[in-house]
């Protein structure tokens, strides 16, 4: 069996904020990732191939918080931060910090694919991708005047979070993007994108391009893509927590995100959602949130699009 | 450093407790210890001279015996890994703080991390250009920011905000270090430009990350890790020392501080897949520590170490690399200073 799940952040999503429209257009947008992603799968192509194009998708989709749309710092900018994970072999490429690069999931695979290292952050990941041939292109690219409005607020109101924030605005923008899929070799991937925290300092890095915390795929156990408050999915070594409680206590998939959501982040004080597949296709999608974006296809024909 | 109220309250009544009569650290059940390592990348024994050996142990035996002082009065595992460490960034001959190598651009970028087994919290600071010591400033992002890892020039405007003075990026520049980079940017022309893995980074020159685990008298536990990386690496590379789980991570149960070569231990975890091992596989520290090197690590390639230490203070301190400058000293009476595979 193959399968792909896809979020697109967790946080207060209430119902009664999210007009019609809008939650038709969020919809819309997981559905053409998911759709996207799994069309990779069903031509035979690789778990990694899936996940960077689901991700690339929602990255381009302005109203979730990676690629354009991302959350602003608080010098207005966006600083965008992207991990991707092959189960095959645990190689692994992330990037942080970035200002300049219009698909960062994109850039993180070149990291992993051709160079010899597993994470590269700024100006320093920017010479890179222009090393590598990638167009670089101008900040404002990232900015809409949603993200502009929220980092606003957020000065007003002194909050600073990476969940999908409650906001009296009746367009509340969406969180973190991921993806996990298990292609029909078996063979296990997961990428996460994020523009972090609305108003967060510059050069904080959350846990979406740290391998272990936000991301973690290894073949024969589980994928898993993070979004949440990145510094306790940190400190919690969140998505390789999950991994190493499959592997070596043979909980299933469900039971270790479960304890890792409701019992090691909720004692640590951090809320948030995960998205996992395991080497049987099986896919778990489960938040401490309000609600979190999310979406799952596979073979066996089980195809929805959730937020709550 | 200022130290929370808690510590220097605790470090009274422990002082109390002794002109009382009492002797706090023999009665608990458990040893105070600590471990430090000063890197994986050991001079090969035939090349390394007596004087360097000396000046390595001298070194190492500052460190170790700094931060088991602290432990010695009282304080805790958070203050004695952020002593230890610090002494190894102050001293030239390890990869970090001063004397720490040089990347591709010539400067040193330095990066560190720290984690309150506890209470399970971490800070960590990445591409430093311009901080003295790498490790009170990661300590600092853990007590005084909301945040667990800050990067480049935004964890230096943190540093500025809180206090911390500045140096130039001459500062942590040694002739030694250049002499290094010039030899790696030789070779590296020499070698075919394309394939790009496996990797075989030049070890041992990139290898003497420092770090150091401790065990205080309450059976708390820390970690700590201080590196510059590997000479001549890419502009913007980021290792494993600041990754928590990969090259440093600690929690109730278990300690870890790794060296070697960082997208290895990324990949695999290492730290934090030590102690899940321990604490998931009921093996202990020493078989967990001794399945990651020479197993899962040595399996994909990796080279390097780690120390380790659980709370009832059994230590591993293990490396599938030629040697590991490596320490330890504990409350029952134990001191070793060692650099190669035999115990000397």
């Amino acid at each position: 069996m193959y399968a792909i799940a896809i979020h697109g952040g967790a946080g207060a999503v209430p119902r009664a904020t999210l007009s019609p429209q809008r939650e038709q257009r969020y919809r819309a947008g997981l559905e053409a990732a998911l759709d996207a992603g799994y069309g990779v799968l069903e031509r035979g192509g690789s778990s990694l191939d899936a996940v960077t194009e689901a991700v690339r998708m929602l990255e381009d989709e302005p109203m979730f918080n990676a690629g354009r749309g991302a959350a602003l710092t608080r010098e207005g900018a966006a600083e965008l931060d992207a991990a991707i994970m092959d189960g095959r072999n645990l190689r692994a490429g992330a990037v942080a910090s970035v200002r300049h690069v219009r698909n960062p999931v994109e850039l993180a695979r070149r990291v992993m694919e051709k160079s010899r290292h597993v994470l590269l952050v700024g100006p320093g990941a920017e010479e890179f991708a222009l090393e590598e041939g990638m167009a670089l292109i101008a900040n404002h690219y990232f900015r809409t005047p949603e993200r502009q409005m929220q980092l606003e607020c957020e000065q007003r109101g002194e909050r600073v979070s990476d969940l999908v924030p409650p906001t009296e605005a009746s367009e509340p923008p969406g969180g973190t993007v991921g993806a996990v899929a298990c292609d029909a070799q078996g063979h296990l991937a997961a990428a996460t994108s994020t523009g972090g925290m609305t108003n967060k300092r510059p050069g904080r890095v959350g846990d979406s391009p740290i391998i272990g915390a936000g991301t973690y795929a290894k073949d024969g156990v589980c994928a898993v893509s993070a979004t949440g408050h990145g510094e306790y999915f940190i400190r919690a070594v969140a998505a390789h927590h999950v991994c190493a409680a499959v592997e070596y206590r043979g909980l299933t998939l469900a039971q270790a995100i479960a304890e890792l959501l409701h019992e090691v982040l909720k004692s640590l004080g951090g809320d948030g959602g995960l998205i996992a597949v395991d080497r049987g296709g099986h896919i778990v999608m489960d938040f401490s949130t309000e609600g979190m974006y999310r979406g799952a296809r596979d073979s066996s024909g089980r195809r929805e699009l959730a937020i709550y | 450093m200022s130290r929370p109220p808690a510590h220097s309250l605790r470090a009274l009544l422990l002082a109390a407790s002794a002109l009382l009569g009492c002797a706090p650290l023999e009665a608990a059940e458990h040893p105070v210890v600590i471990v430090i390592h000063g890197g994986a990348g050991v001079i090969e024994r035939a090349h390394m001279t007596p004087e360097r050996e000396a000046s390595f142990r001298t070194g190492l035996g500052a460190a170790l015996d700094a931060g088991y002082a602290v432990l010695e009065r009282g304080g805790s595992a958070l203050d004695a890994v952020g002593t230890a460490v610090r002494t190894m960034e102050d001293d030239p001959q390890f990869n970090a703080g001063k004397g720490a190598v040089l990347n591709h651009d010539g400067i040193c970028e330095l990066d560190a991390a720290i984690m309150d087994g506890t209470a399970g919290r971490a800070g960590a600071v990445a591409e430093l250009h311009h901080v003295k010591n790498p490790i009170d400033l990661a300590r600092l992002v853990m007590e005084k920011s909301p945040h667990v890892m800050l990067a480049g020039q935004g964890a230096e405007e943190f540093a500025l905000a809180q206090g911390v003075v500045l140096v130039p990026e001459s500062y942590c520049i040694t002739p030694e270090r250049m002499r290094e980079l010039e030899e790696e940017k030789r070779s590296a022309d020499a070698r075919e430009p394309t394939a790009p893995l496996p990797m075989r980074p030049s070890a041992p020159k990139g290898m003497g990350t420092v770090g150091a685990v401790a065990l205080d008298a309450q059976g708390h536990l820390a970690a700590a890790t201080s590196t510059g990386g590997l000479t001549n690496k890419l502009y913007g590379r980021i290792g494993d020392t600041p990754i928590i789980g990969a090259g440093t991570y600690a929690d109730e149960s278990c300690a870890v501080s790794g060296t070697g070569q960082g997208e290895f231990y990324i990949r695999q975890v290492v730290a934090y897949d030590i102690c899940a091992m321990m604490q998931y596989q009921h093996v202990s520290l020493s078989r967990a520590v001794d399945t990651m090197i020479h197993g899962k690590l040595k399996r994909t390639g990796g080279e390097g170490g780690v120390i380790a230490l659980d709370r009832d203070g059994n230590i591993a301190m293990d490396f599938n690399s030629a040697g590991m400058h490596r320490g330890v000293r504990d409350s029952r009476g134990r001191r070793e200073i060692a650099m190669y595979r035999d115990t000397n």
